[in-house]
């Protein structure tokens, strides 16, 4: 019997239950189920999109004089987004070795992160300078909600991964808070293809 | 029972019979074939989606506890300690 098995061993004749190990860190656990959540609001926004799309008029989508998406601007900036994907896993397997190692990854990881919201920006503010808006038509409305509640997201892991990297730069950050952050980043990443493929093309 | 007890019954097997007279939503029914399709896709895709998600989720889990807790790893979470 070990040690940490004999230290839990009651007086009374009882038996209880021996220690054991989480199956998953709590912040992990619950940044799940908020992921799944959200993957659900994705869901619902996809699913409205596509049967708006199947039912335009004239099966025209973009619907007349509606400007095109930049297709090819946004594949740079999704292969920017992804990028930043893999460098976290990468920030992840130099924080296993030593926690400072993956300082480097990290910080890479949240520029290209931003480089991904600024270029949205700049491109929502050229389409809007074109005539999408909101209110010109379902195509444009879908358009920015879709897109927008992504960037919601994409704004708030970034600020996640921003303060796990403020942590780690002053040694406090743990396994468990990075995983939790990396959940939600790796969401942000993995659901951005499907918007594109669903939205853009 | 009465013929006019049956009647409730009668009426809901009519119903039931004639579901095209009951689609109130333009979305469920549009003529268009590929509006149909569309609407029934996204109905088994939401109906399907969250139930992988647990369910992949759920697997993931039970694998991961027999790794933790498992024969190999000499005990599992019901391991009980007896004196």
């Amino acid at each position: 019997m070990s040690d940490a098995a004999s230290a839990v061993l009651p007086h009374d004749g009882r038996t209880e239950p021996r220690p054991t190990v989480k199956l998953l860190p709590d912040g992990v656990m619950g940044m799940l189920l908020f992921v799944f959540t959200e993957a659900m609001l994705f869901a619902g926004l996809i699913s409205a999109h596509t049967i708006v799309k199947s039912g335009a008029a004239g099966q025209m989508w973009p619907p007349f004089g509606q400007p095109r998406l930049p297709v090819e601007e946004t594949a740079l900036n999704t292969a920017a987004l992804l990028m930043s994907g893999i460098v976290l896993v990468f920030a992840q397997l130099a924080y296993r070795r030593r926690a400072s190692r993956a300082l480097g990854p990290l910080l890479v990881s949240v520029v290209l992160g931003m480089f991904f919201v600024v270029f949205q920006g700049v491109e929502w503010v050229a389409l809007i300078g074109e005539g999408l808006t909101l209110q010109s038509s379902s195509y444009g409305g879908f358009f920015y909600l879709i897109v927008g509640t992504h960037a919601v997201h994409a704004i708030g892991a970034i600020a996640c991964l921003a303060w796990a990297w403020l942590r780690l730069r002053a040694g406090r950050l743990t396994p468990a808070q990075f995983g939790t952050v990396q959940v939600l980043w790796y969401f942000v990443v993995l659901v951005w293809p499907v918007l594109y493929l669903r939205v853009y093309l | 029972m009465t013929a006019r007890k049956w009647l409730p019954v009668l009426a809901l097997v009519l119903v039931a019979a004639f579901p095209d007279q009951a689609h109130a939503c333009a979305v469920c029914f549009d003529p268009r074939a590929e509006n149909r399709f569309a609407f029934l896709a996204t109905t088994v895709f939401l109906s399907l989606f969250p139930l992988s998600l647990v369910g992949g989720v759920g697997l993931w889990l039970r694998r991961r506890a027999r790794e933790l807790y498992g024969p190999s790893s000499g005990g599992d979470e019901t391991d009980f300690v007896e004196r």
